[in-house]
């Protein structure tokens, strides 16, 4: 199997145009998912795509796809995508390519381990995950290894190559005998499978289950809460998706447009988008080829930047940030590593300090109600719980919140010290930590 | 491109996975699917062209049943070694699974092994329309949408897919087929005042969506309704927030109501999610298999079918991707539940056969209980629309064109958004307002229903965008729908 930067060569050297980006991924993702205590689905691909992003007459562009990695399939669409060039419009928006070499930083592993694991590996963590769930509780979840090869390549000269492992897991515990309609949730995530340990997974999410049994409803209306990682991440990847995109700011429909500089979130709060952390996998180079590097957006509550690709820099008189996604995007740039920075507050003392709350483990199928007004609502899901007198004193039944994320995050009272990577169903992993807040608005509640 | 011709490389692959598997021993059932894509994006804003990109993507996907439990592995290599060595990791796959079997084996209905090829209908295949044409005809509508004052800029775009499957399975089923489908709208800004307004045509999610030829695309008239579109989008700039108002009379336009059949009918009928296949991520839903034939799930006016026969619909297609040739299924019968969406395994496990609705979003992924064209049927007066419901109703809200989605994991308490609203008095439409919400619970929303629009109300909506599994897939499906009329809460906040 050749290296993937050799796929690059035929394409770069194609003819009858001013620029070609190859951009190039292999990738061997399996999957082991469990219900009911077994497993029901058990899944491998191997896959790979080449993009080839090509310029004529200075800012004609055109771009073609394949999954096909050999010398002619990339040749092909390196044609196909000089084609489409040829007959498209000239984009004033165009910002042309880096070039020559680039320093790119370390990012993420690529662990042997977690790149060999076979289906049996997968089974047996499966097994250790249901081993700390107690009799009578059923688990449902996923165990996910992978490992991710990528390569950029430009006629400027630029290469950029890259692998990384990750691995992910999550269990879902549930009870449901007698009317008790319990279930627990826990999630993690890393880039490689000594860090992560899903024993604990599965006794987080039993716990769960013990504390939430017999429900209690609770009315709608403004709660203080204490939010696990898995709940504040889906704050801040909202607020990624809505406020931190240069293109959305430069069409005015950023939360952060006339706010750089202004304090817009709690002095807590610290905001980055950081693919060279060693807390998620990460890539050190976008889809241009633009150096990766910690870009701060909300730093101790105060918008400071939003991030950029080449063409959204042009536009807004500033740098790319790296943050280009795959060609063409009419989407524009979007951080994809964001990290709220954890506080020094144990988890215990975070629901130690609040004298009536909710404390809410995740978020499920949340969704925009107003963009600018960063307004989201979704619904609380598997492990809601009462808070009274700084201690959890049972399960909740859901409710369904609509509320600011800024307003949110002006009012954080506390910060947990211990982040963790979870994932959002639109937006893919993040990483943060639990967090207090007041004020939060739920609208309704539901029957389970 | 004759189209037989298009299908012989596929055929072969399919043929040579199937072969792969021959001697592997402990395999009770496998199936194979050599699939091939094309695609077509085209984007524009005002008068630049944003993005085009051609894709193509192909491989071979083998799913093996061993002991009672799966295996799946799928690969873009499509040379004999490679299919060889996938057969035996789905193999060997399947036999990991049997460690975690908690004393289930999978058992699959009794549906005959198909025999057959499909092709979608189509005058014009979208993807030998030349690009030229498409920039032109997007940037038309485009240039029309920018006669409207005020307003900050407006996209369009087209979308095309060509999709050729060959199925084999171990059973004997062997089906080929292909699927063209296309698609396209327009979306207008205006911004100022501290609000961003987006109204969309013919609707959101980057406009309407079927199976069939270029005709379809143009047949959207996009340039002949852009600044009708673009100058409801600055009027909204102006425009108060919806009021907050409990039990409310609301009237959801057609594209809002295929939405709402899809979040809280569709997925919540969907018999792998019944059974807690999805509970970890998307959820379960509210129904349970004992509330087939019981469960008053609407009012008697509330009849859904799941067709995947509809003629030019986007979930139109041969055969599903366990080679099960397309059904119409009745779900819900003057609003008692009557069916579910099912694939071969979850019907076998309640004495059924599957209705022929397991579908993959690629040759890389498996299938699942997927929608196809689950639609709500009209009401039954043919001349009854949106003007003459509006007529009929004294107080009330008008909501149309979907703004976002929102619920929860038994497919119970949901919101969604619309991009405009409108007042009813004494049967006039009244005045606009933006940021519009409702929320409700399934059930009591669906036994509200009143009224609905008769069959020249009714249109069958393209959902390009339905997200479900680990992996996760993203599935093309529809929805008919007309104006409907309902009680819910409206401008939440």
């Amino acid at each position: 199997m050749c290296a993937l930067l050799d796929l690059a060569a035929d394409a770069l050297a194609l003819d009858g145009c001013d620029a070609v980006e190859v951009g190039l991924t292999r990738s061997d993702v399996a999957l082991t998912r469990f219900a009911d205590s077994r497993v029901h689905q058990n899944v491998a691909r191997v896959d790979g795509e080449a993009r080839l992003r090509v310029v004529v007459d200075g800012s004609r562009v055109g771009v073609a796809v394949t999954n096909s990695l050999d010398h002619a399939a990339i040749r092909r669409a390196a044609e196909q995508a000089r084609d489409i060039a040829r007959v498209s419009k000239p984009d004033p928006q165009y910002a042309g390519m880096p070039s020559g070499e680039q320093a790119y930083s370390a990012a993420g592993r690529d662990d042997g381990d977690t790149a060999g694991c076979s289906a049996a590996d997968r089974a047996g963590l499966v097994s250790r995950i249901l081993a700390e769930l107690p009799a009578g509780v059923l688990g449902a979840g996923y165990v996910e290894t992978g490992r991710v090869e990528r390569a950029i390549a430009n006629s400027f000269g630029l290469t950029g190559s890259h692998a990384g492992t990750h691995v992910g897991a999550s269990v879902l515990a549930s009870s449901d005998v007698g009317g008790e309609d319990s279930t627990g949730h826990a999630e993690g995530g890393a880039s490689a499978l000594s860090g992560l340990d899903v024993s604990r997974l599965g006794a987080r999410a039993a716990r769960k289950v013990e504390l939430g049994r017999r429900p209690r409803e609770v009315e709608p209306g403004r709660w203080s809460v204490v939010l696990e990682p898995a709940a504040t991440e889906v704050l801040v990847q909202f607020l990624d998706y809505l406020a931190f995109g240069g293109k959305n700011f430069n069409d005015g429909r950023s939360a952060l447009c006339g706010r750089l500089g202004d304090q817009v979130c709690s002095e807590r709060v610290t905001i980055v988008d950081d693919a060279l952390s060693p807390l998620l996998p990460g890539v050190p180079f976008d889809a241009e080829g633009t150096p990766k590097r910690r870009v701060p957006f909300i730093e101790t509550g105060v918008a400071v930047a939003v991030g950029h690709d080449r063409s959204t820099a042009a536009v807004a008189g500033t740098r790319s940030t790296g943050h280009a996604l795959p060609p063409p995007n009419p989407h524009g740039p979007m951080p994809a590593h964001i990290i709220m920075e954890a506080g020094s507050t144990g988890l215990d003392g975070l629901v130690e300090g609040c004298e009536r709350g909710l404390y809410i483990t995740r978020f499920h199928y949340t969704n925009v109600v107003h963009p600018l007004r960063t307004s989201i609502t979704g619904m609380t899901r598997d492990g809601t719980f009462l808070i009274s007198g700084g201690r959890i004193v049972g399960g909740v039944r859901n409710l369904r919140f609509t509320q600011s994320i800024l307003d949110a995050l002006r009012h954080v009272e506390d910060v947990g010290r211990d982040v963790e990577m979870a994932s959002d169903a639109f937006f893919g992993a993040a990483v943060a930590p639990a967090v207090r807040l007041t004020n939060f608005t739920f609208t309704s509640t539901t029957a389970h | 491109m004759d189209p037989i011709e298009l299908a012989q490389p596929l055929a072969q692959l399919s043929a040579g996975a199937l072969e792969s598997l021959s001697g592997l021993p402990g395999v009770q059932y496998a199936d194979v699917r050599a699939v091939r894509e094309e695609t077509e994006s085209v984007n524009v804003r005002d008068e630049r062209v944003e993005g085009v990109e051609r894709g193509t993507s192909q491989g071979v996907g083998i799913r093996v049943l061993v002991d009672g439990s799966w295996g799946f592995a799928a690969t873009a290599d499509c040379q004999p070694r490679a299919l060889r060595s996938t057969a035996v990791l789905a193999r060997d796959i399947a036999r990991a699974s049997t460690a975690v079997q908690a004393d289930h084996r999978v058992q699959l209905d009794d549906t005959p092994p198909a025999e057959g090829q499909y092709i979608t209908p189509y005058e014009r295949d979208p993807l030998e329309v030349p690009l030229a044409e498409k920039v032109d005809h997007l940037l038309a509508a485009t240039a029309a949408a920018r006669e409207a004052p005020g307003l900050s800029w407006v996209e369009a775009s087209t979308d095309s897919w060509r999709r050729q499957t060959s199925f084999r399975s171990t059973q004997g089923a062997c089906v080929d087929q292909i699927v063209v489908q296309v698609g396209g709208g327009l979306e207008a800004y205006a911004v100022g005042g501290g609000e961003a307004q987006r109204r969309c045509y013919p609707n959101s999610f980057r406009g309407q969506f079927s199976s069939g030829g270029w005709e379809s695309m143009l047949a959207l008239d996009l340039t002949g309704h852009a600044l009708g579109c673009a100058t409801e989008a600055v009027a909204l700039l102006d425009a108060p927030d919806l009021p907050f108002r409990e039990d409310a009379v609301l009237l959801l336009g057609s594209s809002q109501l295929a939405l709402q059949v899809h979040e809280s009918i569709g997925h919540a009928t969907e018999l792998d999610r019944i059974m807690g296949m999805e509970r970890a991520f998307a959820g379960t839903s509210f129904v349970r298999v004992a509330d087939q034939g019981t469960l008053r799930y609407g009012s008697g006016l509330v009849s859904v079918t799941a067709d995947a026969t509809t003629p030019g619909a986007l979930g139109t297609f041969g055969y599903d991707d366990e080679g099960v040739p397309a059904h119409s299924s009745p779900i819900i019968a003057d609003g008692m539940l009557v069916g579910f969406l099912t694939n071969r395994e979850t019907a076998a496990a309640i004495g059924q056969c599957s209705n022929g609705t397991a579908r993959a979003d690629s040759w890389g992924t498996i299938p699942l209980v997927r929608m196809n064209n689950v639609s709500l049927h009209p009401g039954e007066d043919d001349d009854v629309g949106l003007e003459e419901l509006v007529a009929d109703t004294t107080d009330g809200v008008l909501l149309e064109t979907n703004f976002s989605w929102s619920i929860d994991d038994r497919r119970d308490n949901f919101q969604f958004g619309c991009e405009v609203a409108y007042d009813i008095r004494n049967g006039q439409r009244g005045r606009l307002y933006r940021n519009g919400t409702y929320a409700g619970r399934c059930l009591d929303f669906w036994r509200s229903c009143d009224a609905l629009g008769g069959r020249g109300d009714w249109t069958v909506w393209g959902v390009p965008n339905c997200g479900k599994g680990q992996p996760g897939q993203v599935a093309r499906v529809a929805h008919g729908a007309p104006t409907g009329r309902f009680r819910a809460t409206v401008g939440v906040r």
